[in-house]
């Protein structure tokens, strides 16, 4: 030490504290002072950047009354192609006759078969149908970010043992945790929302630039905010369920092991062994809750017949998702309030 | 050598006479349990009491319990059964409503290695409404400013210890918890936390409590003691008190024919030991017995004097006696 020490002079104990004290500030500035935190958005947005760039110039573009003729053109020669074939295979003398026509040449083509925008080199941009996939992929993407930062959020204070620290300034467990969900939840909500906001305008601007914004079919915008707002639902879950894990396991490195083995392995062998278990399995539940109607799942029937049919709802994706953040994350709260801990 | 545990507490109040108590430890218990092993012992009834201002130093070899008794006081580790209180209040119930007025330091100072210096104290001060004026002040005190913006990873044993020292000043608090806070000091760190705790204890509004393992940096800046084995205090009081009991009597004799003297002693029912080339009789109430037992052997004294304990030989004493 290089400098003589003094004690402190007073005031003393409570009356030292001239602010409020916020223990949300605290988290808030924790989080927000994390530089795996800011890596993780600097990199998500560079590589948001480099797509959206690689799309737009290379999958996306106006295109000319010529290119959509010679693409129409393209579309029916390749429907007149496909019909010329199943003609010579109906006309065809070795052609089984026990078995229907149409499961061996197949059946004639249906109009809508083949789109026009196939056909061409550049698809024009098309507001309507590209702004709702997209706000589902921004989803996807919000999701494993908010898991990330839910894992490391919460990780790294055991692994630093801050956490340890921390309750020497607020000794109510239960209180510090939820503070710290409270934080979470507000920044997985945030993180969210920017996100659908950023595709939004992003779209906007493709689609006035390298399509159409229009026409929008009716409902549309009802059907967007709704799929925008069950994507923040999942952001916000699957930023519980990074955290919740992480807090039972103590360690962010082993609480994405897990996440990472079970969604690689455990629900790929449910999938296969149980097949009518998948309505419970995280990502297919994910996936009902931002599907648009009801998601179904095709189940083998153990007799070798057609099999049936499960639909999931966006309403059953989200209680499985959240009934399974709520147990994982309130488990953790359990063990935390009760533990010893050193 | 039997020194009656708790010297102040003899009327068993939460006063230390006219003295209000900062910490008050009655029958706690606390046993760890480990897997295929049987439950391992920390605290075994400890009684402690704490009185408010200067330096009370908590002594006690490595695992004698002195870190898991602080860990109880700050709500960390809860004990099976006693009772405790700080700043007069019950814990770990009132523990919020007192914790305010704690500072606390326990073993290694725990913080972000990523973050700067300062902003892990700041993370802490919002936490508590401490201003950021205060943090810097603290930050000068320990002598950390020049090095406030560095990682914390980056500093030394040292600098992390006094970083600790600091957030646990963040508060002003009127109980300063000190568990080990010369761990990875250089001797002049040493010196200067020694300092930095005699004037703490010394400013009439601050009680440091401080837990070490080393008996000089407590009988440095000490005014009462508090010595733990095995999960219970052994000695506690002033520490001119704890010394005069240990001391009490030690006997050094010196005679011509040392060997014949210890054994003529020993015949007598002393219990003697050989001590720097003397002999030194220990637990004799009255140095006539000692006289009396050597002169019946036609052996006279050259040397017969009181022994004056030290606090690592009343220590090593106390410590060594529990079963």
């Amino acid at each position: 030490m290089t400098t003589d020490l003094a004690p402190p002079t007073g005031p003393y104990g409570a009356a030292a504290a001239s602010r409020r004290p916020s223990l949300a500030r605290a988290e808030v500035r924790r989080i927000t002072s994390r530089r795996f935190v800011r890596v993780l958005l600097l990199v998500a947005l560079a590589g948001y950047a480099l797509f959206v760039g690689i799309a737009a110039a290379t999958e996306f573009g106006r295109t000319t009354p010529d290119q959509v003729a010679a693409a129409e053109g393209r579309l029916d020669e390749a429907v007149a192609q496909q019909e010329r074939a199943r003609q010579l295979c109906l006309a065809d003398p070795g052609r089984p006759r026990d078995v229907p026509p149409e499961q061996v040449c197949g059946p004639e083509t249906p109009a809508g078969a083949f789109r026009v925008s196939d056909f061409l080199d550049r698809q024009p941009f098309v507001l309507a149908d590209q702004l709702p996939d997209g706000a589902a992929g921004a989803a996807g993407v919000t999701a494993v970010l908010a898991f990330l930062l839910g894992a490391t959020y919460v990780g790294a204070e055991w692994s630093s043992r801050a956490m340890v620290a921390l309750l020497f300034w607020e000794p109510r467990r239960v209180r510090v945790m939820a503070v710290k969900l409270g934080v979470l939840v507000a920044g997985a909500a945030l993180l969210a929302v920017v996100a659908q906001l950023l595709w939004w305008g992003t779209a906007a601007v493709m689609a006035s630039r390298l399509g159409t914004t229009g026409p929008l079919p009716s409902g549309f915008y009802p059907d967007l905010l709704g799929r925008q707002g069950r994507a923040v639902v999942l952001t916000v879950l699957t930023s519980l369920l990074g955290f919740g894990l992480s807090n039972l396991v103590r360690n962010t490195g082993a609480a994405l092991g897990v996440g990472f083995l079970w969604l690689a392995f455990v629900e790929n062998v449910v999938r296969s062994l149980r097949p009518s278990w998948q309505q419970w399995l995280l990502s297919d539940n994910a996936a009902a809750l931002m599907s648009d109607g009801a998601y179904r799942i095709q189940l083998p029937d153990s007799g070798g017949g057609r099999g049936r049919e499960l639909a999931l709802s966006n309403l059953h994706g989200g209680l499985v998702l959240g009934g399974v953040a709520a147990v994982i994350v309130g488990v953790g709260v359990l063990l935390f309030a009760r533990r010893d801990l050193h | 050598m039997t020194l009656r545990t708790g010297v102040w507490h003899g009327a068993g109040t939460a006063t230390y006479g006219a003295h209000m108590t900062v910490i008050e430890v009655a029958g706690a218990h606390k046993s760890y349990r480990r897997r295929g092993k049987a439950p391992e012992k920390a605290l075994d009834g400890l009684d402690l009491v704490v009185a408010t201002g200067g330096v009370h130093g908590f002594l006690g070899p490595n695992g004698s319990g002195k870190t898991t008794t602080i860990r109880i006081l700050l709500g960390l580790v809860r004990a099976d059964a006693g009772e405790l209180r700080l700043l007069g209040q019950p814990v770990p119930q009132a523990l919020p409503q007192v914790i305010g007025g704690v500072g606390a330091l326990v073993e290694t100072p725990l913080f972000f290695p990523a973050f700067s210096g300062r902003l892990n104290l700041r993370l802490l001060a919002d936490t508590a409404g401490v201003t950021a004026t205060r943090v810097e002040e603290c930050l000068e005190l320990v002598g950390l400013r020049d090095r406030a913006d560095d990682r914390f990873r980056g500093y030394s044993l040292g600098m992390k210890q006094r970083l600790g020292i600091a957030a646990a000043l963040l508060k002003s608090p009127r109980l300063l918890v000190l568990d080990e806070p010369s761990n990875g000091l250089d001797p002049a760190g040493i010196r200067e936390v020694r300092e930095l705790v005699r004037r703490l204890g010394s400013d009439g509004s601050t009680t440091v409590f401080l837990s070490s393992h080393l008996l000089a940096e407590i009988e440095q800046v000490r005014d009462a003691v508090s010595i733990l084995a095995r999960g219970r205090c052994v000695a506690t009081g002033p520490v001119s008190q704890v010394l005069a009991g240990g001391a009490a009597g030690d006997l050094r004799v010196r005679v011509p024919d040392q060997r014949r003297a210890a054994h003529a002693l020993t015949a007598a029912g002393f219990t003697v030991s050989e001590v720097d080339g003397a002999l030194q009789v220990h637990g004799a109430d009255d140095p006539a017995d000692v006289v009396r037992a050597l002169v019946a052997q036609d052996l006279y004294l050259t040397e017969l004097s009181p022994v004056t304990a030290d606090l690592e030989s009343v220590f090593l004493d106390l410590t060594r006696q529990q079963p």
